[in-house]
């Protein structure tokens, strides 16, 4: 009896230590959790921090301060300067127009065929979906050439046709995206419009695409990136400044004026800020997008 | 139950048709509204005055042309001109874009790496027939410069103005040192000679020992007698030329001739004598590749006493000093005094809208009015001969004598390879040079591989 | 049945007929009419220009005089003369120090963040935002970023007592930069595949490794990492893909350089094609990188495919 009484207050106290032991790990581990959080905030945030104080600052406080130094007197010169002198208010609206063009365009085209090959019938569906797949797998860069060659054999080089007009139709990657989706909407939603007398038109328009707001959210985010983001094709196809977008813009820029820093972060965040707002307002849907590809299926 | 249903068929076709031609009708009128705004081209139509583009891209320069286009649209009211500013660095690839896009420029400065490239794709108008109606007297101009733009008998612009190349020096510092710089120095393939001679003296070490003497330190040397970068018109194409050899057999040759001994020789007096002897700029401290792009720098802080390079630097050379400059002739080598001869024409679009006005300024650029400009502002010697001292009087109030320039002008002179495709063989040359220029290889393995590589170039341009 | 019987059923049953195939023809034209668009698009930017580079490939052309039929000789030059190999090597490269580094950022984050402690959600988030950033736009401020006198990361170095190099013209350390503005891109974005792939597994299946006796890494190798294998094989395929066609970053931050060790196959394939105007050999480059990533993808595949063992139902 003496041993169990003595056994058990012995056996409390090791598991008292062994509390106050893992409570100590724990407070460690929860410290270096976090100080890994706060490192990666740093290193994701920082460089467009930096570049949002350089953007206001003149040019000779750029060169002399620490880059981490917000400006202490905020000067709106280098945006004026971009926008009046160096036309960015120009390249700003190509890059909108043409952008609002190729997204506009592209996600409908791409609904429309996405709608056709998940629930519509029709010989050839299956084959000419996979070709559709198998025009993914065509690196970008393969396809420029021929259609530089193509689009100056058409007289389009340097017009705003050019920019967009690839990419307009519709292209495989949202036809896919979108008529993944389309197949999971029960096909008895769709059968019983038709009975009613539907067309296929008003079948798509007016019940489909109010329950498909999540992807057609996601296929115009992603078009409206990539026509934002779009380098190499406008690079090449557009040679009057007149016609640049803001990609091209930036890189004739650097190109000439590489060390005025001023001028040339504050134009680099005319393309970067919009695509920080538009994040902002619709990360959930980029986030939720990820389960919508269905890679793990 | 017998006959389908009219109704909802009908209904739908419309229906059908109706959704997606809206969205297709729309997305037709927005691109075409966008399109058409694109398709406008820069020179006006308006009324009859005509707007044409000239493209250049020496900022400098497009001031004294501005005073010169000035008058020109006095005495031609109807005409206006735009100049535009395409940076060098790609100006030949903007320019040959253009001509695909159709947008070129009326009139557009072209230099000899790219002008037989376009003369070969017919992008250059020949002017031989408008010369001999407006009675246009070619021999005012530099005879090479009229044969380097002719082919055959046509010819692809009125010359303007031409370049070559001399040694800039440091007068400051040959005061220091006592050393007068000889006018007639020469130089043998085998290393010895007057010049090299006074380039020892030239050169001196940080405790002031020259080249010369047995006490010099070739580990620290505070300046260098000569630089001369690895360069087919500033750098060794001068003594490449003075050895008897040349880039190319003949203009508009197919291939290179590069691995003749005379090239051999050219260069490596450079990589072995001069170099080898401490009097020349290493290949390592002159740029990447020893491409010269740190001379400019070491010549304004001291560190070369002589410079070699084209009169364009002039201007440069005048703001970054603080010393007075002084400009010798090349040296004397085995052929003679040769330099390497150079000159820019205007090049008249061939699918210009304004055919008539672009050869009002085209006949204007090239007359003694506009050249006599162009010289009197000291931007460029101007292509006609009798004109030259006006530029000469310009520097000399500049303080800087440019009469050696004219002597070789006067003199003998090579004109700058030409050949479609030249300007892209030349980088490859220049590359492949490069190792020997920093004796990392010997100089017949490296003008084989730049045969090689500049061959291929000319073969398929 | 009688005659008369006979001929009226079938009456109805032929009208039966027609009208199905009218529907059916009018189904299939509104299918087409939707595809119509779509398909236009696919045949004339995708498949004609593809049939049409390889066509391109065997001439000589510079699009101002005349084609030159040249047969396979393009694809030889494109090596012997144009550097195309070292583009190849420099783009692997580039794509050897890009995706495994990201892709172990990615995975990292994605299990340092599945956690449901505070702060998890924000940070997520601001991991992924760099994934819409303009790389171009990118490009100009790393340059601004890796300056040698003006940027954060040397003054840092500066601040220890170390002499940090020039970043973009230094041979050894160019391509490594250009990397980590690709990491710094896309980790985040990759990481919320790992998340989704991570939230799939079932906590049970860590229970019974537990209950076995596993450790926390033995977990990770055995469990955490077989499982991924499906989400592991989109990142890095599409990482290889992407990677492989690298140039918005390159052309900004060292346009090929310092010499041509930054010389990617996309950004040599511009020059040879829009500086040079060698519209053949240009074209063989596309056909050969084309080939090339097709290569890798199916290896990667096949690789894959030989380990995915199990999936969870």
């Amino acid at each position: 009896m003496t041993s169990a009484t003595t056994a058990v207050p012995a056996a409390a106290a090791t598991v008292q230590t062994t509390e106050r032991t893992s409570r100590l790990t724990k407070g460690v581990r929860l410290t270096l959790f976090y100080l890994l959080l706060l490192i990666i905030a740093l290193v994701f945030i920082l460089p467009y921090l930096m570049s949002v104080f350089a953007a206001f600052k003149p040019l000779a406080a750029i060169l002399s301060q620490s880059p981490l130094r917000p400006p202490a007197p905020l000067t709106l010169d280098n945006f004026k300067t971009i926008f009046t002198q160096y036309d960015f208010g120009r390249y700003l609206a190509n890059t909108l127009l043409v952008t609002v063009i190729l997204t506009a365009g592209q996600v409908t085209f791409s609904m429309m065929g996405a709608y056709a090959f998940a629930r519509m019938e029709f010989p050839g569906r299956d084959s000419l979906f996979w070709l559709y797949l198998m025009t993914l797998m065509v690196p970008n860069i393969v396809t420029l050439v021929p259609l530089y060659v193509m689009f100056a054999h058409s007289h389009l080089l340097n017009t705003y046709w050019a920019i967009f007009l690839p990419y307009v139709l519709g292209v495989p990657y949202s036809v896919f995206l979108m008529r993944q989706y389309f197949m999971t909407i029960p096909k008895e939603v769709m059968e019983a419009a038709r009975l009613d007398g539907c067309s296929e038109g008003r079948i798509l328009w007016r019940i489909i695409v109010p329950i498909s707001r999540p992807i057609i959210i996601t296929a115009t985010l992603l078009a409206f990136v990539f026509g934002w983001n779009n380098f190499m094709w406008p690079l090449i196809v557009t040679n009057s400044n007149s016609l640049n977008v803001l990609t091209v813009g930036i890189a004739n820029f650097n190109s000439n004026f590489s060390v005025q820093w001023n001028l040339i972060l504050a134009g680099a965040l005319v393309a970067l800020i919009p695509m920080v707002i538009l994040f902002a307002i619709f990360q959930k849907h980029i986030v939720n997008s990820i389960s919508l590809t269905g890679i793990n299926r | 139950m017998s006959a389908p249903r009219p109704g909802p068929a009908r209904r739908s076709a419309p229906r059908r048709a109706g959704f997606a031609a809206r969205i297709m009708i729309i997305g037709a009128v927005l691109t075409l509204l966008t399109g058409c705004a694109g398709w406008g081209l820069s020179s006006s139509g308006g009324g009859s005055t005509v707007t044409l583009t000239y493209a250049l891209w020496d900022p400098h320069e497009q001031v004294g042309y501005q005073q010169s286009i000035d008058e020109f649209e006095k005495l031609h009211p109807n005409i206006k001109v735009d100049i535009e500013n395409i940076p060098y660095g790609n100006y030949e690839q903007k320019m040959i874009a253009e001509f695909i896009t159709g947008g070129a420029p009326d009139l557009f400065w072209v230099n000899t790496p790219w002008l037989a490239t376009f003369i070969k794709d017919g992008m250059l108008t020949n002017l031989t027939p408008l010369i001999k109606a407006s009675h246009i007297t070619m021999s005012q101009y530099y005879p090479q410069l009229v044969a380097l733009h002719s082919r055959g008998s046509a010819i692809y612009g009125l010359p303007k103005d031409w370049d070559t190349i001399a040694l800039y020096y440091n007068k400051a510092y040959f005061a220091k040192l006592h050393l007068a710089v000889p006018a007639n120095l020469s130089w043998n393939t085998d290393g010895t000679g007057s010049f090299v001679t006074f380039l020892k003296e030239a050169t001196t070490d940080t405790s002031g020992h020259n080249a010369l003497s047995p006490r010099f330190n070739p580990n620290k040397i505070a300046t260098y007698a000569i630089a001369i970068d690895n360069d087919p018109q500033g750098g060794w194409g001068d003594y490449v030329a003075e050895a008897g050899g040349s880039v190319l057999p003949y203009p508009d040759a197919p291939r290179t001739s590069l691995t003749t001994p005379q090239v051999n020789q050219g260069i490596t007096f450079l990589t072995k004598y001069l170099t080898g002897d401490h009097v020349m700029v290493p290949g390592d401290l002159s740029g990447p590749n020893a491409n010269g792009a740190n001379l400019e720098q070491m010549f304004a802080q001291g560190q070369v006493a002589m410079w070699e390079q084209g009169d364009w630097n002039t201007l440069t050379v005048k703001t970054s000093t603080t010393f007075p400059v002084g400009v010798t002739t090349l040296p004397i080598g085995p052929d003679g005094r040769v330099s390497v001869f150079n000159g820019l024409i205007d090049g008249l679009n061939s699918h210009t809208r304004y055919p008539k006005q672009a050869w009002e300024l085209e006949q204007w650029l090239g007359s003694p009015a506009s050249e006599a400009i162009m010289g009197s502002g000291g931007y460029v010697w101007p292509a006609i001969k009798s004109l030259d001292p006006l530029f000469l009087r310009y520097w000399q109030k500049q303080g800087i004598d440019m009469q050696a320039f004219l002597t070789e002008a006067q003199g003998k002179v090579i004109n700058f390879p030409n050949s479609p495709g030249v300007g892209d063989a030349l980088t490859d040359i220049d590359n492949d040079l490069g190792p020997a220029f920093l004796g990392t290889e010997p100089v017949s393995q490296a003008l084989k591989a730049a045969q090689t590589d500049a061959d291929y170039v000319l073969r398929t341009s | 049945m009688s005659v008369a019987a006979a001929a009226t059923t079938m009456v109805p049953r032929q009208e039966h007929v027609e009208t199905a195939s009218k529907a059916d023809r009018h189904r299939i034209r509104t299918a087409f009419a939707f595809l119509a668009p779509s398909l236009l698009g696919v045949i004339l930017f995708l498949v004609i220009p593809i049939i049409f580079v390889i066509g391109l490939s065997l001439v000589q052309w510079n699009m101002l005089t005349p084609m030159k039929w040249v047969g396979l000789s393009n694809y030889v030059n494109i090596f012997e003369f144009d550097g195309f190999g070292h583009s190849l090597v420099v783009t692997a490269y580039y794509v050897i120090l890009n995706i495994p580094i990201q892709t172990a950022f990615a995975l990292g984050m994605a299990m340092l963040l599945r956690s449901k402690r505070a702060g998890t959600g924000v940070i997520r988030i601001i991991a992924v935002l760099p994934f819409l950033s303009t790389p171009v736009a990118m490009g100009v401020v790393w340059n601004w970023v890796f300056n040698p006198s003006t940027g954060l990361v040397n003054q840092f170095l500066a601040h220890l007592g170390i002499a940090g190099p020039a970043w973009l013209s230094n041979e050894a350390t160019a391509m490594p930069v250009i990397a980590f503005a690709n990491i710094w891109q896309y980790a985040g974005y990759n990481m919320l595949f790992f998340l989704a792939g991570l939230a799939a597994i079932p906590p049970t299946v860590y229970e019974a490794a537990a209950l076995d006796g596993a450790t926390k890494a033995q977990q990770f190798w055995r469990v955490t990492m077989p499982l991924l294998r499906p989400t592991m094989l989109f990142v890095l395929v599409t990482g290889v893909i992407g990677s492989f066609q690298v140039f918005d970053t390159v052309y900004v931050m060292t346009a090929g350089g310092p010499g041509n060790a930054t010389e990617v196959a996309s950004l040599n394939i511009y020059n040879t094609a829009f500086a040079g105007f060698r519209i053949g050999e240009a074209s063989a480059m596309s056909v050969v990188l084309f080939l090339v990533i097709l290569a890798i993808t199916v290896v990667q595949f096949r690789y894959f495919n030989k380990r995915m063992t199990y999936e969870i139902a």
